[in-house]
């Protein structure tokens, strides 16, 4: 596997942090999950068996798990023992939280110079925002994304999927994987800090674009493009679907299809900065097409001709397509108490060193007394350890 | 130094999947050699309504720090060209539908012939393999089909997609890690390697929130507008002059919203006396809420939570985001000098490393502005490079 031999300390919650490690694990690192002796929030979710959660399983999958009173000084201690030996260690703590526990990239670079330290934030561990908490809602909202999403006229609507969690958790393995290149070069670690404040921002180059080059403020389209017209869902008599006719031979193809070629000559949708000007005219006379067959129909059709186009699916025909499957993008597992699990799969091949197939995450500390032994602790240190209720 | 200096890439992309992967590339220092058609260039070149001074917004975006060779692949000496010079790459990206690049000549099996160290990266609507893999795809599609549009809008209310391009976006990410990946690979054992990605998948990677929640309940998940599936209170409410998102769902935030709120019993509603519970209840809970946060503007209801420790923020435009104190303490925002479009914004490097920063320090590069440098690189001589141009090979 591609990160074979690479050992990453995991303090992450929730989910930005998670995926992050989770991505490592899938490529061949070894992830250790630390969580303190309750287990880490998202554990006590809807319980699908004592102690996991379907949110837990859906971004820990692969990695070993500790449970240690970080607060306790000998917590603290056996995690700076880790830290020396480790290569990566990623954490989504409030900034400040670290540094209390003495896990901050400052400490922890005193016991291994050649450690990446990577920190997830709302905000980022610098500027004025830097201390506030922040969720992927309070990102989507502050950095465009939200005020871009839904449809006209309507309540504020965010992007469905955590979009701000899962590019800051991206744009963190992004940051890692340089972090490693450059250690080939300088032989030193380093501090990598993102957020999803950040990462919104990040995501928004497009409508950054359209700001900056027209001065128009982006707003929400619905399903259609800024630039590009039609490029959207259409009404079929049964539901709706999309369709990208974004250059002037797609048009002219999906025009034809539809029985509306006297449009090509027509002025308001001769060129795409025309087509994308009378968006609204052009949607209402495809549609009086459109609405009179089924998606399916339209499906074939638009496949026949090579016209990007397809249905919009729900979560479970969006599982069950065969394109999805041909890739291998739901895996199985067993996970002791909840049976067979179901979960995605990395959506990057790579062909001689494929990601691993998803192993079950850990139960809560399951490798405690594995991990102390590799460290070096003592079978007496660990009973000790123990009882004295620094692990669990 | 920067985290990737010495790192060669070449970059055979268009629109916004992987040009936005190696454009990440060449933030954090590879050398990103930008492969285009002479004449009109990448298709992004072409001039819509996002431009400055006959220069294509969306095309400098997306190309920033990166050089350019203009090169016509539909010429032998062309093809020859572009395969020296993966023959000195590290890395090479492209997003072809699958089966373009062996017309070309340039596809993964063509190129490790001559190095076998190189990692290819290719990004398509929905990969290399499977009963779609000819298929156009773009964001659109990616996002319907993964079902992302499906969870994406008002409760019952007309479909509606990301406002941003996800799955491009996504899919560009998800090459780079692969890319890096592969690299780990290749620095340990001398082996290059195929990264196969796309927009479908890297759509379907997001999911999986929603993906579980379908697997471990059986039910369906659907559009919430501005809530969460399993929080509450977690979305936009109503003040007297617009909307605010908070964020409350823990027990402990969730009280001191009601202290602020001035409605402390309804922490000891039964109905609203746990995550699960206010989750199941959010219709209910939302309904006593929002008469009193509509009585007052958002910015009295943003400093009240800013001072009670609860997660809030306003909802920006994308004037307020980009002029944002901390967008602008974090150097999100960049000013750029382009030679023809002249003074330019671009958003910053959303990861910070300490030791070895990127950068956005070069704007865009002009259609074939680094073709003789890079001709010189790869020993060229002049005469080679003029008769080249003569034929129209490069420009």
């Amino acid at each position: 596997m591609a990160l074979e031999g690479l050992r990453v300390i995991d303090l992450t919650q929730v989910m930005a942090g998670p995926f992050c490690s989770m991505l490592l694990a899938d490529m061949g690192a070894e992830v250790i999950k630390v969580e303190p002796l309750e287990g880490e929030p998202t554990r006590h979710e809807r319980q699908l068996a004592p102690g996991v959660s379907g949110s837990f399983l859906a971004v820990n999958r692969s990695k070993r798990g500790m449970a240690v009173d970080l607060k306790a000084k000998e917590g603290a201690a056996i995690l700076r023992r880790l830290a020396a030996g480790a290569d990566v260690l990623v954490e989504n703590y409030r900034p400040g939280a670290a540094r209390r526990l003495g896990l901050d990239y400052e400490s922890l670079r005193a016991v291994n110079p050649r450690l990446i330290h990577c920190s997830i934030s709302g905000f980022g561990q610098t500027g004025p925002y830097a201390q506030r908490g922040g969720f992927d809602l309070i990102a989507q909202g502050m950095s465009g994304i939200m005020s871009a999403t839904g449809n006209e006229g309507g309540p504020p609507v965010k992007v469905g999927v955590p979009v701000t969690d899962l590019g800051a958790g991206l744009f963190a393995v992004f940051g890692i994987l340089c972090a490693l290149r450059a250690r080939r070069l300088t032989g030193r670690g380093q501090q990598v800090d993102t957020s999803l404040f950040e990462a919104g921002l990040a995501l928004s180059a497009w409508e950054a674009t359209e700001y900056w080059y027209t001065g128009d403020l982006p707003r929400p389209l619905g399903t259609a493009h800024r630039l590009n017209a039609p490029y959207q869902a259409f009404r079929a008599s049964d539901g709706h679907f999309t369709v990208g006719a974004a250059n002037n031979k797609l048009w002219a193809q999906f025009a034809a299809l539809l029985g509306l070629k006297p449009l090509l000559a027509d002025p308001r949708f001769a060129k795409p900065a025309e087509r994308l000007a009378n968006r609204a005219a052009l949607e209402k006379l495809i549609e009086e097409v459109t609405v009179t067959r089924p998606r399916a129909h339209w499906l074939a059709q638009l496949e026949a001709a090579g016209i990007p186009a397809g249905p919009i699916y729900s979560i479970p025909e969006a599982l069950a397509d065969p394109q999805a499957e041909a890739r291998g993008m739901t895996q199985q597992y067993d996970y002791p108490g909840a049976g067979r699990v179901k979960a995605l799969g990395n959506p990057v091949k790579l062909s001689r060193t494929p990601a691993r197939p998803a192993a079950p995450p850990p139960a809560l500390g399951q490798d405690n007394a594995a991990i102390l032994a590799e460290l070096g602790y003592s079978a007496q240190e660990i009973r000790q350890l123990k009882s004295s209720r620094v692990i669990a | 130094m920067k985290a990737l200096h010495g790192l060669r890439v070449i970059d055979l992309t268009q629109a916004m999947a992987a040009p936005f992967c190696s454009m990440n590339l060449a933030d954090m220092g590879a050398d990103v050699i930008k492969v285009e058609p002479p004449g009109e260039g990448e298709s992004m070149r072409q001039l819509g309504r996002a431009q400055q001074n006959g220069h294509s917004g969306t095309f400098m975006t997306m190309n920033r720090n990166k050089r350019s060779l203009a090169v016509d692949l539909k010429q032998p000496e062309g093809v020859a060209l572009v395969r020296r010079l993966a023959a000195s790459a590290d890395v090479f990206v492209q997003n072809y539908r699958p089966g373009a690049a062996k017309r070309l000549g340039v596809d993964y099996e063509s190129l490790r012939a001559r190095n076998p160290r190189l990692v290819y990266c290719a990004i398509s609507g929905f990969g290399e393999t499977g009963p779609y893999a000819p298929r156009g795809g773009y964001d659109l599609i990616a996002q319907g089909m993964s079902g992302v549009m499906s969870v994406t809008g008002e409760e019952g209310g007309a479909p509606a997609k990301s406002g941003l391009p996800l799955a491009d976006l996504a899919a560009g990410l998800f090459g780079a890690y692969g890319i890096l990946c592969a690299l780990e690979h290749r620095d340990r054992t001398g082996e290059g390697q195929l990264v196969d990605t796309s927009l479908l998948e890297a759509a379907m990677a997001l999911t999986v929130w929603e993906s579980t929640e379908y697997w471990s309940t059986g039910r369906t998940p659907q559009a919430l507008g501005s809530a969460h599936r399993l929080w509450a209170p977690y979305q936009a409410l109503r003040a007297s002059d617009g909307w605010f998102t908070v964020g409350a769902g823990s027990d402990r935030l969730f009280a001191s919203l009601c202290a602020l709120l001035g409605r402390e019993e309804l922490s000891q509603d039964a109905r609203f006396a746990s995550p699960p519970a206010r989750a199941a209840n959010r219709r209910a809970l939302i309904a006593q809420i929002e008469p009193v946060t509509a009585l007052k503007p958002r910015a009295h209801w943003l400093e009240a939570l800013a001072r009670a420790g609860v997660p809030a923020g306003p909802i920006n435009n994308y004037a307020e985001a980009l002029s944002d104190p901390q967008a602008l303490a974090r150097d999100m925002v960049v000013d750029l000098l382009h030679r023809g479009a002249g003074a330019i914004h671009a958003l910053g490097v959303p990861v910070k490393l300490s030791e070895t920063p990127g950068a956005v320090e070069r704007p865009a590069p002009l259609l074939g502005e680094h073709s003789a440098e890079i001709l010189r690189e790869l020993c060229y001589s002049d005469m080679e490079e003029k008769a080249l141009r003569a034929k129209g090979v490069i420009q």
